[in-house]
């Protein structure tokens, strides 16, 4: 047994005090979200969960999320009984914040147990430990968690525990089943979903040496397990003549292509150019839509048009996804092995926050988390890791706009990028395969320029311009995020199909 | 062959002593059930992976931000009269300072409006504000505007004051703590990864983090000060030592806790081993020109502002000047200077106040408990305590002169504050900090990670914090109190989370009157905190459970002084019989 220290219990120890710490930091409005699903939750029949809408911040989450809600508004109501009632807008006395943020911290002990799992059934301890505490202790989590407010920690913890149900053959329709019931929690795990459906065929319901013979037993088991639990979360509302109106809360396609702030995807990159273009456009003639250059919230909320370049409506987005998706499960589904699956969900997370429709830059974590489990595999896949995590979490930074919290992100994510970037490369075995050295000289640069555009977005910025041109920052912010983040899809893309 | 020299690999460089350094000060157990070496607490895990061969460059700022980010999270909190009117408090006073040394003459600065948190620190801290007051005007004018600003609980200006004390400690204290840990670290052959764990240990002392980032004070600046003079002693420069020991003094007068350990070392160094006058001299000389710099700002801002015609006659003259026998001159050239000296130094020592502030874990509010100390006149009540402090201090600084080593710096200098905390004249709870500091940091010296020290400086700090727990629950600290203090103790392995440096039978443990003596206090301090919390004093007691925290704080603190007086005096060899006896003793248990 190598020494695994610090071990996982004393990090989340230490982690604890600095988040019981933050109680009292800038909060956003996903908490006043939180607090009315407690209250509607906790004051109306299941009935009329997805009816109720007092609050602008209607219940928009799977069945499951809500009966959590419920479960933790029957907490609340020990703790603080004024929090629970639906006409209480933006109700946050000091009980409420230190009951709320609580709960974050409490329900997180299921990412400790996960990662514990993880650590335990991984052939490398010591390695698959560093990466357990990087996660454990990732900047995105405490940044969307503990100061903006959700519960992540939660979500990602049932996410890693069926990633490695996932690992041993016997407790693969576990994995399936917990697989299901995270989608009852929160559906952006969706996007994940094909992945889990090509592994689960292929090394589930199929045969392991003929793809022709059909695994019966198996698929019954795995069908009817997870019809059960799609029953459990949904039936009642079927019952009800409600699927529609809640389907309609789950996906509200009304919104627009970007999110109000760019994630830093396809899409970003997509909004600078024809932004760029604007300038270049009457110089090379190309007509330029006037409607859209005045439009003066442009890029900052959520309806985009362009000036230039054609619109992108949300079937093209789809169909990228999907297509990008496929290619990469064609390998898994003839390699079903644990870590091309984890390769490909990471690839599923990558394609859908690329190209996907109205996608949160929190959603980053969807290809950080599972990229962490494979990071250590060896130096290659720790190339395409490190732009990743860099763009990945400075992309995180303008959700937090206060000057009281600024020394907390920026400082908190340089000290997990220094420590556990100097730790990884210490650790990561060479590689079999050649390396791409460009690949390193690329994202060497790319981490050096960060430094220059956190000083000049958070600081110079503000100096020069004042309040003027403040979507100039964030569209800097994005355009670079954008850059590292498909530079090292890129990358692992070659990795994923030439290992 | 030269071209086999090119593709040598390259070497990764060892880094100085780490791991090969065998000497074991305390962070490694190797427990009988497993051979490999486990970490000794919770804070040895985390350095585990530096062990050996990651560069200082690379650990040094990791831990500076791990730290800062407890240190800036704690700010996040209230602070000291934050929303209570009418006077707020420190908070307030340390913004009225900014607020009148910019917008005041210098002459004026120790004059002005004495009621509303007049200026009562020497005149470094004067200046100090003039700096950070500059800076905060020019982000917002509205924050240090002269009397309209009074009071203002503006959240950004919160967030630029936390800030100046964060930046004013990482500009004197930890560059301070990390240099003076390198020398004595080395001078205690202890190798550059357990000193790394004493860095963190020292600079995650509950205390410190409260008071400077929750409560609200510059404590470090003047505590970083200090540890440059100790430093720079150890390094072999005492008139640099001096030249900051004035600079610490020079920022907050409470510096004066240690004035005594460092007069004996510096005098018994110019005589022990042998008679130096030069050195003493340079000391001499350096601590005077110290001074004149340190009060040359504000004189000659006086002469300056009578030059341009600023009126003076109307100040109030302070009394010092008063009880002059002989008349003064008010037009002549000295008086702006006498003036300005005199009113500075019956500022900065209030006399006029009582024998110790609010309620503190000291002697005197300890025995005032029992005795009402108030039936006393005032001279003879000061006469008293200045013999007793004397008294207390005697013995440290007796040692400390006639043996002045260097590796006694620490322990003298606790032994010697610790007496003035419990005996001397107009002491606050947060004076608390000026003990604690030296005797933290004897976490850097041999052994230090041992039980045997390591429990001591944990009950000092942990009872430390506890005293001013009526303090910070008032500034709604509670939170933070409970979650700093737990963390420190939990990392350092010591109660109330952990027992594991009471265990039998551990190399440098501890002996069973000690224990006892240790679980007790942990014990009270527990069941204080229960009842504090749960159970509503009588009405006629009100100040019940205060005045428990004081009669337990003092019991406490006092047994500190004599433990720290007492390991002084069988480290410097002055109670050599026993030293030899115990050195005996021990061979013996070996040899069995």
């Amino acid at each position: 047994m190598p020494d695994l220290y610090p071990s996982l219990l004393q990090c989340a120890v230490v982690a604890t005090a600095l988040k019981v710490l933050l109680f009292p930091a800038y909060k956003s409005t996903d908490f006043e979200v939180h607090r009315n699903w407690l209250a509607i939750t906790h004051s109306l029949p299941v009935k009329e969960w997805y009816l109720e809408n007092t609050s602008e911040w209607t219940l928009d989450y799977p069945p499951f999320f809500a009966y959590f809600e419920w479960a933790l508004s029957q907490a609340a109501a020990l703790f603080e009984p004024r929090l629970l009632n639906i006409k209480a807008l933006d109700f946050d006395s000091w009980q409420t914040v230190y009951f709320q943020r609580s709960t974050v911290i409490a329900t997180e002990l299921v990412l400790i147990y996960a990662l514990h799992l993880y650590v335990k059934t991984s052939p490398s301890t010591k390695n698959a430990h560093c990466a357990a505490l990087s996660i454990l202790l990732s900047p995105g989590l405490l940044i969307i968690d503990h100061i903006h407010f959700q519960y992540n920690g939660f979500l990602y913890g049932v996410f890693i525990l069926s990633l490695v149900l996932a690992r041993k053959q016997a407790t693969v329709l576990w994995s399936g089943v917990t697989f299901v019931i995270l989608l009852c929690l929160k559906h952006i795990y969706l996007y994940l979903a094909p992945a889990y459906f090509v592994y689960l065929l292929r090394a589930y319901c199929l045969a392991p040496d003929s793809v022709w013979r059909i695994e019966f037993r198996n698929s019954l088991k795995l069908g009817s397990s997870i019809a059960a639990v799609f029953l459990a979360a949904f039936g009642p509302f079927v019952h009800w003549d409600q699927l529609p109106q809640l389907l309609s809360r789950l996906f509200p396609f009304s919104r627009g292509l970007c999110h109000a702030y760019w994630a830093p995807n396809i899409w970003a990159m997509y909004s600078f150019t024809d932004r760029v273009l604007i300038y270049l456009a009457p110089r090379i003639g190309i007509s330029v839509d006037q409607s859209a250059v005045h439009s003066v919230t442009r890029g900052l909320v959520g309806d985009t048009a362009f000036a230039v370049l054609p619109d992108v409506s949300a079937k093209v987005t789809f169909f990228l996804t999907l297509v990008t998706q496929t290619v990469c499960l064609i390998k898994l589904f003839f390699k079903p092995n644990w870590n091309t699956f984890i390769g490909a969900v990471t690839l599923c997370g990558y394609a859908s926050f690329l190209f996907g429709w109205h996608v949160h830059e929190k959603a980053i974590l969807l290809v950080i988390i599972p990229f962490s489990l494979l990071a250590l595999k060896d130096r290659r896949y720790l190339g395409a890791f490190r732009p990743l995590v860099v763009a990945g979490h400075v992309s995180l930074f303008p959700l937090l706009f206060t000057a009281a919290e600024f020394p907390i992100k920026t400082v908190y994510t340089i000290f997990w990028l220094v420590a556990f970037l100097l730790a990884f490369d210490r650790l990561a075995p060479a590689s079999s395969h050649a390396r791409v050295f460009l690949l390193d000289r690329f994202s060497l640069a790319y981490i050096t320029i960060a430094i220059p555009l956190i000083v000049y977005c958070s600081l110079i910025h503000k100096v020069a311009f004042g309040e003027k041109y403040e979507f100039l920052p964030l569209m800097f912010t994005s355009s670079y995020s954008a850059v590292g983040v498909t530079g090292s899809w890129l990358g692992f893309l070659v990795v994923y199909f030439s290992s | 062959m030269a071209s086999q020299q090119s593709h040598k690999p390259r070497r990764r460089k060892r880094v100085e002593d780490g791991a090969s350094t065998h000497s074991n000060h305390g962070a490694i157990i190797s427990t009988s059930r497993s051979k490999n070496p486990e970490p000794a607490f919770p804070l040895v895990a985390f350095l585990w992976p530096t062990k050996g061969t990651v560069s200082q460059w690379v650990v040094l700022p990791l831990i500076l931000m791990a730290v800062g980010l407890f240190r800036w999270t704690t700010g996040l909190w209230g602070y000291s009269g934050f929303q209570t009117p009418p006077m707020h408090g420190d908070f307030e006073a340390q913004r009225h300072w900014m607020e009148l040394t910019i917008h005041l003459p210098l002459s004026q600065w120790y004059f002005h409006e004495l009621e509303w948190w007049g200026l009562d620190y020497p005149p470094l801290t004067a200046y100090h504000s003039w700096i950070l007051g500059k800076i905060g005007n020019f982000i917002n004018p509205n924050w240090f505007a002269l009397h309209t600003s009074r009071g203002i609980d503006d959240p950004t200006l919160k967030v630029f004051m936390r800030a100046t004390v964060f930046v004013s400690e990482y500009l004197t204290y930890t560059p301070a703590v990390i240099i003076f840990l390198r020398r004595y670290t080395r001078l205690q052959s202890v190798n550059t990864w357990e000193a790394s764990i004493a860095l963190v240990a020292i600079l995650m002392q509950p205390g410190t983090i409260l008071i400077d980032h929750g409560h609200f004070q510059y404590n470090t600046v003047m505590l970083g000060f200090m540890v440059a003079s100790m430093s720079s002693v150890l390094a072999g420069r005492p008139w640099w030592g001096a030249a900051f020991f004035v600079a610490s003094l020079g920022f907050k007068q409470m510096a004066l806790f240690y004035a005594p350990a460092v007069f004996s070392y510096l005098l018994g160094i110019c005589i022990f081993p042998r008679i130096n006058v030069v050195r003493f001299l340079v000391i001499g000389f350096t601590t005077v020109l110290s001074f004149a710099v340190l009060f040359a700002p504000l004189l000659l801002g006086a002469v300056y502002d009578s030059y341009r015609g600023i009126p003076y006659q109307s100040l109030i003259q302070p009394p010092l000047l008063q009880g002059l026998s002989f008349p003064l001159n008010e037009k002549s050239l000295y008086y702006p200077i006498l003036l300005q000296l005199t009113q500075t130094i019956h500022r900065i020592f209030p006399f006029a106040r009582g024998l110790f502030e609010d309620k503190v874990a000291n002697f005197w509010c300890a025995l005032h408990t029992f005795h009402k100390l108030h039936h006393y006149s005032g001279a003879l009540v000061q006469r008293a305590a200045l013999l007793a402090t004397l008294t207390a201090i005697l013995p440290p600084c007796v040692i400390f002169f006639f043996k002045p080593h260097k590796e006694l710096i620490p322990l003298a200098f606790s032994a010697c504050s610790w007496g003035f905390f419990l005996f001397s004249y107009q002491v606050h709870e947060k004076n608390v900090l000026l003990p604690l500091l030296p005797m933290t940091l004897l976490l850097g010296g041999e052994g230090g990670l041992l039980p045997s020290t390591r429990a001591w400086v944990g009950f000092a700090n942990l009872l430390g914090v506890w005293t001013m727990f009526p303090l910070l629950k008032r500034d709604q600290l509670t939170v933070p109190y409970y979650v700093i203090s737990l963390l420190w103790a939990y990392l350092l392995g010591l109660p109330p989370v952990s027992l594991s440096a009471y265990h039998e039978g551990l190399e440098g443990g501890l002996n069973l009157a000690t224990k006892i003596l240790h679980v007790n206090f942990y014990l009270v301090m527990g069941v204080w905190h229960v009842m504090e919390a749960l159970v509503s004093p009588p009405t006629n007691k009100p100040d019940l459970w205060v005045v428990g925290n004081v009669l337990v704080g003092a019991a406490g603190f006092s047994i500190c002084y004599l433990w720290c007086l007492w390991t002084l005096s069988i480290k410097s060899g002055v109670i050599a019989g026993i030293w030899t006896q115990r050195d005996e003793r021990k061979v013996k248990l070996k040899e069995k």
